[in-house]
């Protein structure tokens, strides 16, 4: 033993030290997957504040029937406890649609033309009746600790196809509910951070120079060229001098992809490029739907140039104060959002679709929790985290489906109960990594976006 | 308790004889079924069944919480039927075979249905608390091999080795450096250059460049001491105790916010950063340093008459941390809290992850469960928010002045409440009283309002004028016409025909009252009349009850009784209805018409004495984000980590495996004096061991022990550890000196090494563990931002206080950005506001530390968008440009002489012929090139910032030359020999 480490132990030092160098010169290299990926990289589409799943996805004909009545069995913590009282049925009416005859509220008529290319799962559940703690449970998997995101977990998984460009965008973020801790890298290095394009106040025509630092203004990109030139002379003789350390070279490549960045990305963000059909298609003519309209046309644009996580938010804004968080006046709240979001994202559907760009791209839609079949303040809903909606669309997952089912109520996800911690496993999956494999030492032990947790649903995938 | 008190019910006595006596008799040994229970049985019910069926609700008369409460109550019987698993109810409704379905959320997984068959099968075995103790602590004693772990023996005083290079010696540290290298065949890399040790050092200790002045002074001193005067000034300066002060908060995770979901202020926070800024300058003795804070509150004054403002402050160390505050399960709130101050105890000074044995005993290290909780208890006992149990927790702000001064303004201020509550009350009694006199004509007034709302539309007006106006005036005529009729104030009217017009709220209440037909309509009107009146004498009288209360409360000058709350959703329409600007309410106008006379003169006077107190409020004590003693409390084990899931209860103790069998005594209220008193000891070996080693972390870029926050089993061993105990008894001899260390490490020849790396060292010891050679490192980001404001020359050496503004706990709640635009301030990076959820970005740009738990050591990376913030940000345009007007300040200057000075300023270095050549070339290239282009917008934007200057076209320079100067600087700035530091 102590002979054989004699003799190989430096070469085998000697070679995690190239690997080292190679990762700290390029962390963001695409990386061979665990397993046979079903997509090559996704789209999240998050709904911040809570949208009903029994207004939206999950008809209830119980509620219906015993509306007024008391939820016949023991309450689960809700957010605001005081105000709640007896079974509220949905004020809108659902319809079943396609050929799946999956069933839609009138609130989604245009998304309900893509009920067969969706994968509707009706029994997520996630630990938090409060927002923020939802949120970073969706986005990182715990609803305690700063963790990193799961679009940080699948860069670092997965590196990305394109060099020029962030592997993680994240449009126009909340900046609360944890804020940016949704899109950070934790204890990740932070190459697989999030790179944020705005935040969700700006509008997309204040978003002229979408990645920060892109652009000098004034200067020519000749005179730019030189003066990299110049810089990079005197780095590399440096490097020379230094007998080439790994972390010297690392930046001098760093200055390299920077200066392709800058030809790259302004390109991926500049929608002008795009025909006048495409835009009306997202609704960027219109004031509802311009804001996430604007986002999911940039994140298909982004994905086809191999962005392997993109993020888009439709979140607090003017317009829109308080998301899907309809506590009161149920009605005008959904009615209102739903107006914001059923064009883009259907367009986004409807154009990935046309691109071929859904057979190798998974696109996901969640909010943070659902809603109560309990009425608050008689005409609103709380937050629910027992049993709610999210679906996926795209590559990996079956179409015209429907996975698990909550209570008679809508209240508890009954079967197939598909965690946070699940749907992360899956997702994972779906883009060729086991989530039991994908593992990072930090401060005495290996971590993992599903903890100790996390199973893959199997049944839903394609 | 409760168990004692159910035991002797007749109903439970067969079935817990069957339990007893049965199969299970023998098991309160402790044995495997035992466990079973606590591990598969016990959790499953606590998760899957109590929510219903605990000890309150007992849903079916069955309690899950305890093994009697498996009898139901009243005729249901026992649930289970020990041994016989087919027969159990229990069984076959979470088999779903029965028509009762459990739990009816869903059924459970195969394995959960097989463990309690098997339960069940065993004879149902239920342990007692008394030895239930087992699983909750698997190991009481510990091995040979976990007490024999290296870092938990006591500290040895080591003798320097003997080396065969004597003359290379000039601290002790020298001698174990050289003699491991001597042993391994390594020679130490030649000393650094003299103005690259004084780059080194001068980074090292105050985190900036060194300036011009101090590098030409350096130079001209060739006295033998000259390097040592650079480090006795260095280390007399105020900019060392920012720029140590700072490594400590990365360990403390100190930050300005809770982060994590709703992110409210710590308002004080910054006081504990200048109280560690100045520990460092004052160089106070580590183990008081931490003393202070762990238990600085409990530490008298050293004045008399006043409190001890500076170990309150200190005490930010435990209550700054990350807190989910809105989190509405409490008590797993509370107790995240505690492991988060328990986490970051164990890293920061023990260098052990203590919190791993939350859930259970620790995987690696003999750290029990039983250790954790008794660290639970002793923060259990610590005030850790001002209501734990509120909704959304208030934070705790201590007074930093004595109580009989404190007092004086919140007792002021609880009157200014109390008065506002008494006006509160008059204006409820009154308009209560306002409402049950004209409470009999509402049926008329709903009755008049649905006759206006049904009138036939009037036509429409012919003139244009009155268009705008159309549909108002001719529904006044249907109002008014109607009023008359029935008698009613056409003004009363008015506002119940505007309370049922449609909304786009969903007010099911008023579908009756809206679509009654005209001869039920009557009817109808009279109970909502009636349901009007049920609510309101309800309420009313159990306000004017509690209003007696309440006076008779005030009277004794006693608390008052908590209001009674109503639920607003039971009758809506009376709640509507009765608010100030609905039908039945009185507005602020109104009053003095509704009221008695005598009401509303009490009301008028309340009202001037309220403006007097909040005029006469004295000034808001100054306060802290600190932690106090709490009431004692017996603190008990959490199976599984599950705080609604109590196992035995724990004294507060101090990990066993570290006291030795000689656990401290604990005598006070919380134990953090305790604490305090045995984390500081001499006698404890990881506490010394932990700092020593940081020491020489941040001296030396890597530790001896690579993991500094787990010395532990996954930790790293240390590379040197004679050395590492060397440094530790010094540090306990010097009286726990931090500058004493400093002299001793940089005073060392392993310190002023260069960073030349031997082809020998890089092929067979690429990470330096011999340390043959010092470490390049990259510039932390402190370092950047602040060297940059150096060499533009605009850096504010002011210290201390706050720049986050506003004083309440106030959260981020919308998406405006909140945080402070860090590229307006030139104080020093240590000072910029850090809220945890928006960190500024360039500080994560460039791997700040995360806040969010202690950081032993920052990660460096190098990665595109940091080359973007140095290509092309304002901040650095802002920053060359003023630097590029410093080298060019002076007209009589040669080019040659100004590249020199760019290059000291930046790289501490003095560029070869070749480099000054290949400088003005650049200069000069970028100038010709840059005249073909059209500079009027970079001229522009230039009449921005800090730089800008009146007389600017007085200057000796166009615009192209301060271009192509500017760029040069950037290059300079960019480059690696900038950003490292050799």
């Amino acid at each position: 033993m102590l002979l054989r480490w004699s003799t190989c132990g430096f070469g085998l030092l000697g070679l995690r030290g190239l690997l080292a160098a190679e990762e700290s010169r390029n962390p963001l290299a695409p990386k061979q997957p665990h397993l046979q990926a079903r997509a090559k990289r996704a789209i999240f589409i998050f709904m911040h504040g809570g949208p009903s799943h029994l207004d939206i996805y999950d008809p209830k004909p119980r509620l219906e029937r015993d509306h007024g009545k008391p939820l016949p069995f023991e309450r689960p913590l809700t957010f605001a406890e005081e105000q709640v009282g007896g079974l509220l049925k949905s004020p809108f009416q659902f319809k079943r649609h396609g050929e799946s005859g999956i069933p839609l509220s009138e609130l989604f008529p245009k998304l309900a033309r893509h009920v067969d290319d969706m994968c509707i799962i009706r029994s997520m559940v996630g630990d938090s009746v409060a927002h923020g703690g939802a949120l970073m449970q969706l986005h990182t998997g715990t609803n305690t600790f700063t963790r990193p995101s799961w679009g940080s977990w699948v860069v670092y998984g997965l590196g990305t196809e394109n060099q020029n460009l962030p592997g993680f965008i994240t449009l126009k973020p909340t900046l609360f509910h944890g804020g940016s801790k949704n899109y950070s890298a934790g204890f990740l290095p932070a190459a697989y951070e999030g790179t944020a394009i705005g935040y969700a106040a700006l509008g997309p025509d204040d978003l002229k120079e979408p990645i920060q630092y892109l652009e000098r203004k004034g200067l020519s990109p000749e005179l730019q060229r030189f003066e990299l030139d110049m810089l990079q002379k005197m780095n590399r003789r440096s490097a020379e001098q230094a007998n080439f350390d790994p972390q010297l070279e690392g930046r001098i490549q760093a200055f390299e992809l920077a200066a392709r960045m800058q030809t790259e990305a302004p390109e991926a963000f500049d929608i002008a490029k795009e025909s006048e059909i495409t835009r009306k298609l997202y609704g960027l003519d219109q004031e509802e739907t311009r804001d996430l309209g604007w986002q999911c046309l940039v994140a298909r644009r982004l994905s086809e140039r191999g962005v392997r996580f993109v993020q888009v938010s439709h979140t607090y804004r003017v317009g829109n104060p308080v998301g899907w968080d309809a506590h009161s006046r149920l009605v005008p709240n959904h009615v209102g959002r739903a107006k914001q979001v059923d064009q883009p994202i259907s367009a986004l559907l409807t154009d990935m679709k046309a691109r071929g760009l859904l057979d190798d791209t998974l696109v996901i839609c969640s909010g943070e929790f659902g809603r109560t079949p309990v009425a608050q303040s008689g005409d609103g809903r709380d937050h629910n985290p027992y049993g709610y909606t999210s679906w996926m669309a795209g590559a990996g997952v079956k179409h015209g489906f429907i996975y698990g089912a909550t209570d008679e109520f809508g209240y508890h996800a009954v079967e197939d109960r598909m965690h946070i911690h699940d749907l992360h496993a899956t997702v994972l999956h779906i883009l060729g990594l086991d989530h039991k494999k994908l593992t990072y030492f930090h401060g005495g032990r290996d971590f993992r976006l599903t903890d100790v947790a996390g199973n893959v649903a199997e049944k839903l995938l394609a | 308790m409760r168990r004692e008190r159910k035991l002797g019910t007749p109903g439970t006595a067969v079935l817990l004889a069957g339990l007893v006596l049965g199969p299970s008799a023998g098991l309160l040994a402790g044995s495997e079924p035992e466990e079973f229970f606590e591990t598969k049985i016990r959790p499953l019910f606590a998760a899957q069944c109590q929510s219903c069926h605990d000890a309150k609700q007992k849903l079916g008369g069955l309690d899950l919480t305890r093994r009697e409460g498996l009898d139901r109550e009243g005729s249901g019987g026992p649930v289970i039927v020990p041994g016989d698993a087919g027969t159990s109810e229990l069984i076959r409704a979470v088999r779903y075979e029965s028509k009762i379905k459990m739990p009816p959320t869903g059924k459970l997984s195969a394995t959960e249905i097989a463990d309690l068959t098997e339960w069940v099968r065993m004879g149902a075995p239920w342990p007692g608390l008394r030895t239930a103790r087992r699983t909750d602590t698997a190991g009481g004693a510990f091995t040979e091999e976990e007490k024999s772990w290296w870092s938990f023996q006591p500290v040895l005083r080591q003798d320097p080795p003997a080396v065969r290079s004597a003359d290379w010696v000039s601290t002790p540290i020298d001698n174990f450096i050289l003699a491991r290298l001597e042993n391994e065949n390594f020679e130490p890399a030649p000393a650094a250059d003299k103005l690259t040790l004084l780059r080194r050092v001068t980074y090292d200790l105050t985190g900036l460049p060194p300036t011009e002045r101090e590098i030409k002074d350096y130079l001209a001193d060739d006295s033998a001491e000259a390097y040592e005067t650079v480090v006795e000034r260095l280390l007399d300066s105020s900019r060392y105790g920012e720029r140590w002060g700072r490594h400590w908060l990365d360990v403390a995770r100190y930050a300005d916010s809770t982060g994590v979901d709703e992110d409210h202020k710590y308002p004080f926070a910054w006081k504990y950063r200048d109280y560690v800024v100045d520990a460092f300058n004052d160089d106070i003795p580590f183990d008081r340093f931490l003393q202070e804070q762990i238990a600085g509150d409990l530490f008298p004054a050293e004045e008399a008459g006043t409190v001890n403002a500076r170990g309150i402050i200190a005490t930010g160390f435990l209550a700054l941390g990350p807190k989910l505050i809105a989190e509405q399960d409490k008590k797993k709130m509370l107790y995240d809290m505690i492991d988060e101050q328990i986490e970051v105890v164990g890293k920061a000074v023990l260098g052990l992850t203590l919190q791993c044995a939350r859930c259970h005993d620790h995987k690696f290290d003999p750290i029990r469960q039983r250790d954790y909780y008794s660290m639970a208890s002793i923060f259990r006992s610590t005030r850790q928010v001002e209501d734990w149990r509120a909704h959304v927790s208030e934070l705790y702000f201590m007074p930093l002045v004595p109580e009989a001064e404190s007092v004086q303004y919140f007792s002021h201020q609880k009157k200014i409440k109390l008065r506002d509550q008494q006006i509160k009350n008059i204006v409820e009694e009154q308009s209560a009283a306002y409402v049950m006199r004209v409470l009999p004509g509402v049926r008329k007034y709903l009755i008049a309002a649905r006759e206006v709302k049904d009138a036939p539309p009037a036509p429409v007006p012919a003139t244009a004028a009155s268009a705008e106006t159309a549909a108002e005036p001719d529904r006044d005529e249907a109002l008014i016409r109607v009023a008359s009729k029935h008698e009613l104030d056409a003004v009363r009217l008015r506002k119940w025909i505007e309370y049922l017009k449609p909304t786009d709220e969903v007010r099911p209440h008023l579908n009756r009252l809206l679509e009654a037909g005209a001869t039920e309509l009557p009817a109808v009107a009279e109970h909502y009349r009636a349901e009007f009146e049920k609510t309101a004498s309800k309420r009313y009288a159990d306000l004017a009850a509690w209003r007696v209360e309440f006076d008779k409360a005030l009277a004794k000058g006693e608390e008052p009784p908590e209001r009674p709350r109503f639920f607003g959703g039971e009758n809506r329409f009376f709640t509507e209805t009765t608010t100030s600007n609905g039908p039945l309410g009185v507005s602020r106008e109104q009053r003095k018409k509704v009221f008695s006379r005598d009401a509303f003169e009490r009301l008028t006077q309340l009202e001037a004495d309220l403006r007097e107190l909040k005029r006469t409020l004295p000034p808001k004590p100054p306060m802290a984000n600190a932690v106090a003693e709490e009431d004692p409390f017996q603190q008990r084990i959490f199976v599984g980590g599950n705080v609604h899931v109590t196992g035995a209860a724990v004294p507060k103790a101090f990990p066993a495996v570290l006291t030795h069998g000689k656990q401290p005594e604990i005598t006070g209220i919380s134990g953090r004096m305790e604490l305090a008193r045995w984390l500081s000891s001499p006698e404890n070996p990881l506490t010394v061991r932990v700092i020593a080693n940081r020491i020489w972390q941040w001296h030396f870029g890597e530790g001896l022990v690579r993991t500094p926050n787990n010395f532990g089993r996954l930790g790293a061993p240390p590379t040197h550890p004679e050395l590492l105990d060397y440094l530790s008894s010094e540090f306990v001899n010097s009286g726990w000196s931090f500058k004493a260390m400093h002299r001793l490490i940089v005073f060392s020849n392993a310190y002023r090494m260069s960073t030349e790396t031997a082809s020998q060292a890089r092929e067979t010891d690429p990470d330096n563990r011999l340390w043959s050679h010092f470490n390049r490192r990259r510039m932390d980001v402190e370092e950047i931002r602040d060297s940059l404001l150096a060499i533009e020359g605009t850096i504010d050496f002011g210290m201390g206080g706050t720049l986050q503004s506003g004083e309440g706990q106030g959260m981020t709640t919308t998406n405006q950005l909140p945080h402070f635009d860090a590229s307006k301030s030139y104080r020093r990076t240590l000072y910029l506001p850090l809220r945890r959820a928006n960190i500024p970005k360039l500080l994560t740009l460039f791997d700040f530390a995360d806040a969010a738990t202690s950081t032993g050591a920052r990660s460096s990376t190098n990665v595109a968008p940091q080359a973007l913030f140095m290509m092309n940000s304002e901040f650095v345009s802002r920053v060359t440009e003023g630097f590029a007007r410093r080298v060019l300040a002076e007209r009589r200057t040669p080019d040659e002489q100004r590249v020199r000075q760019a290059w000291l300023m930046t790289l501490a270095k003095e560029p070869t012929a070749a480099e000054i050549e290949e400088a003005i070339d650049y200069i000069s290239a970028f100038r010709k090139q840059s005249l073909d282009k059209d500079l009027t917008e970079v001229t522009s934007k230039r009449m921005e910032g800090p730089h800008r200057s009146p007389d600017y076209p007085a200057y000796h320079y166009n615009a192209s030359t301060l271009a192509a100067w500017q760029s040069y600087c950037r290059v300079l700035l960019a480059s690696n020999d900038f950003i490292y530091i050799q």
